[in-house]
């Protein structure tokens, strides 16, 4: 949209009805990062994997490192079109090449947050098949199902309607409030303790694996700047939306995670969660609440894993879809579904994908939360906290080439500060990457992981300067997603 | 641009037709898509006409009225009518604002030229337009397909319908062959202007498909 349309416009008037408001920005982006599946699926599966009690603590650390991100990224928004976001950000402030690299990274680190969901659906499922048919299938049965219905639902194209994913974030958000209260009104003899919320309870040994875990609980807050264009106001509603998504996750994951170990008290909240893993929540909720509202709340654990699904496998699809639009995919990845206009090549690798990670942990027998969901959501937390740091770098850089009026607060600082926070983070994350994938300190696997991004990010580079070199009129197009076939003008 | 006095049926009319079934008036594409490419077409038309044109030169790719001269049809004239009134647009933005209602304007229009039957009212069937006459409504769609299968180029206004028809993605689901090569030689052999149009469209279509809504 050209920044010099006139406000008063009737053409801009009409278009503008059809755009969206700060809270519908904030329900897509909140509904992205589902509530009750951090609070019950990673959580407690935080807890038991790294024995680390300030996971309270550690959301809200992050609530802030993220805040202190959008700053640049919000005010970047305003002076890029936007495709893609962190790979148009990387092309455009660090140049194209690199924009490639950043694609690599952002498509490794989607992929494995949404293929990580079909771990914990079958521990969502379960407690109330028990419940109601007094048996239950095996977890990858369960998970074949969801697999299919989010790709039939991808090709389709339905995304969750917005009103009813309104309806369901609120009455998630309403269920863990509850649970919390249940839980404080029920406290472990020792009384109510504060130790989650103190820094030496993160700064322990495993604090990098929680902090990977805790990351994921905030995939989706990305997101918001997907919405500028699609905005009512470009300047105003995406940093408010974004700030208030940030504020109400952090602020509700911190004191939901901390509410759970009130009734056991700190020094059992590990052992319960070992035990118990995501249905903890939900029998902490029976034994205060009584059961109706312990299955209500199993249900709604059920849908929130759904529509996170559903939101992670179209953003991965549209991603394939931007990247296949300026050929830096094959082209035919750009192909639209005429009837459905569904990204539909991306839809169905997704799909493949989602297949071939069941298959491989059902035949192997290894236990879906911990190895699948836990690790792969770690594993993608650690690809997005890379995509930040990167895409801060490209605020400073950019704005350094390009003035604009803005603050160097917003440009310089704010970013700078980011990135020493990201760094750290990550540094911490890679110290102990064994104990996220639960294998001894000595073990290849841990630098393996970890690795795969370093060679996405080494293929990307080369696979840059291969198109610059052979095919320059698709390199000058990187970063315009599906305005690549425009030229890119506005 | 000889074959551009507004007659019927219309570039958007023939678009019309290759994106519905010519026998049940099914429609093969998503509305979304199809309204893009019905706004493409009925943007088209009036530069086929020259009563538009656009500006390309200044990479904004703005549209601008050339004759205000009356198109004696309601809805290209209230196309030109906008366009003149509000001409800071670029032509992107007024593929949004036209797709909003050119469906429903083109099927009206279709339906006062005869071409179509106005939807039924009866509950037991679906509602919507059928074409008249269904070799009518075939008709456009075998001269894409003979062209291709050839791979001859058609005359302009052809070329435009077949470019609009491959930028909202029905061309490759419809026709009976698909030539990325065709398609490229088909559309430079237009003007820059409409060769823009199109690809304009290819990218409103692309918006629309990464939207979230």
């Amino acid at each position: 949209m050209s920044l010099t349309e006139q406000r008063s416009s009737a053409v801009s008037a009409a278009l503008a009805k059809d755009r969206l408001g700060v809270p519908s920005v904030v329900f897509f982006v909140i509904s992205a990062a589902a509530p009750l599946m951090v609070v019950a699926g990673s959580v407690p599966t935080a807890y038991a994997v790294t024995g680390v009690l300030g996971v309270p603590f550690a959301f809200l650390l992050l609530g802030a490192v993220f805040a202190l991100f959008a700053v640049g990224y919000v005010t970047m928004a305003r002076h890029v079109v936007n495709a893609g976001a962190f790979y148009a950000y990387a092309a455009q402030g660090l140049g194209r090449t690199q924009g490639v690299a950043t694609a690599w990274v952002a498509l490794l680190a989607y992929n494995a947050l949404q293929l990580g969901l079909y771990g914990i659906i079958g521990s969502a499922a379960e407690p109330l098949l028990l419940d109601w048919f007094g048996g239950s299938p095996a977890w990858w049965v369960i998970a074949l199902l969801a697999w299919a219905l989010t790709g039939l639902l991808g090709l389709l194209r339905v995304d969750v309607n917005g009103k009813i994913l309104s309806v369901l974030l609120v009455s998630e958000i309403a269920v863990v409030l509850v649970f919390d209260i249940g839980d404080l009104l029920n406290a472990a003899p020792g009384g109510i303790d504060f130790e989650g919320f103190t820094p030496g309870s993160l700064f322990v040994p495993g604090v990098g694996a929680a902090l990977a875990t805790v990351v994921a609980g905030f995939a989706g807050i990305e997101s918001s700047v997907v919405f500028a264009e699609e905005s009512k106001d470009r300047d105003r509603t995406v940093p408010i939306a974004t700030y208030l998504g940030i504020t109400i996750i952090a602020v509700l994951y911190a004191i939901s995670a901390w509410a759970q170990t009130v009734p056991t008290g700190p020094d059992g909240i590990v052992k319960a969660a070992a035990q118990q893993g995501p249905t903890l929540v939900f029998n902490q909720a029976a034994t205060h609440l009584g059961s109706t509202v312990s299955t209500i709340g199993s249900v709604l654990f059920v849908t929130s894993s759904i529509a996170c699904m559903i939101a992670f496998h179209n953003t991965t699809a549209r991603y394939i879809f931007a990247l296949g639009r300026e050929n830096v995919l094959p082209s035919v990845f750009g192909r639209t579904s005429a009837r459905t206009a569904a990204p539909v090549a991306g839809s169905v690798l997704q799909t493949t994908l989602g297949l071939i990670v069941i298959t491989v942990y059902a035949v192997s027998g290894l236990d879906p939360v911990t190895k699948l969901f836990f690790t792969f959501g770690a594993f993608g937390g650690l690809g997005l906290l890379t995509l930040l740091t990167i895409t801060s770098i490209a605020v400073i850089v950019y704005f350094s080439r390009n003035p604009s009026g803005e603050t160097a607060w917003r440009t310089r600082v704010a970013p700078a500060l980011a990135i020493l926070a990201l760094c750290v983070i990550i540094g911490m994350t890679l110290i102990n990457f064994d104990t996220v994938l639960g294998v001894a300190p000595g073990s290849a696997i841990r630098w393996i992981l970890p690795g795969i991004f370093i060679v996405a990010i080494v293929f990307g580079l080369v696979w840059g300067r291969v198109l610059k070199a052979t095919r320059p009129e698709v390199y000058a197009n990187i970063g315009l997603g599906a305005q690549a076939v425009g030229g890119g003008s506005k | 641009m000889a074959e551009g006095d507004l007659k019927s049926p219309s570039l958007a009319d023939d678009l019309f037709f290759v994106m519905h079934d010519n026998a049940t008036g099914r429609t093969r594409l998503h509305l979304r898509l199809a309204s893009l490419g019905l706004a493409g077409a009925v943007l088209g038309e009036l530069m086929l006409a020259e009563r538009l044109t656009m500006d390309v030169a200044s990479g904004q790719d703005r549209l601008y009225v050339t004759t205000r001269d009356a198109t004696g049809d309601p809805v290209t004239q209230n196309v030109l009518d906008q366009v003149a009134a509000e001409p800071q647009h670029p032509v992107l933005t007024w593929l949004l604002f036209f797709a909003r209602t050119v469906y429903a304007d083109v099927a009206t229009r279709m339906i006062a030229a005869n071409l179509l039957k106005p939807a039924t009212r009866n509950l037991l069937k679906q509602q919507r337009p059928v074409p008249v006459d269904p070799n009518v409504a075939a008709w456009p769609q075998a001269r894409l397909n003979l062209a291709v299968q050839r791979r001859e180029p058609p005359v302009t206004r052809d070329c435009v319908l077949y470019g609009l028809f491959v930028a909202t993605g029905g061309a490759q689901r419809v026709l009976w062959e698909h030539d990325p090569a065709f398609v490229a030689t088909t559309l430079a052999m237009l003007p820059a202007p409409l060769q823009r149009l199109i690809v304009q469209t290819e990218v409103a279509v692309g918006q629309a498909v990464i939207s979230r809504r």
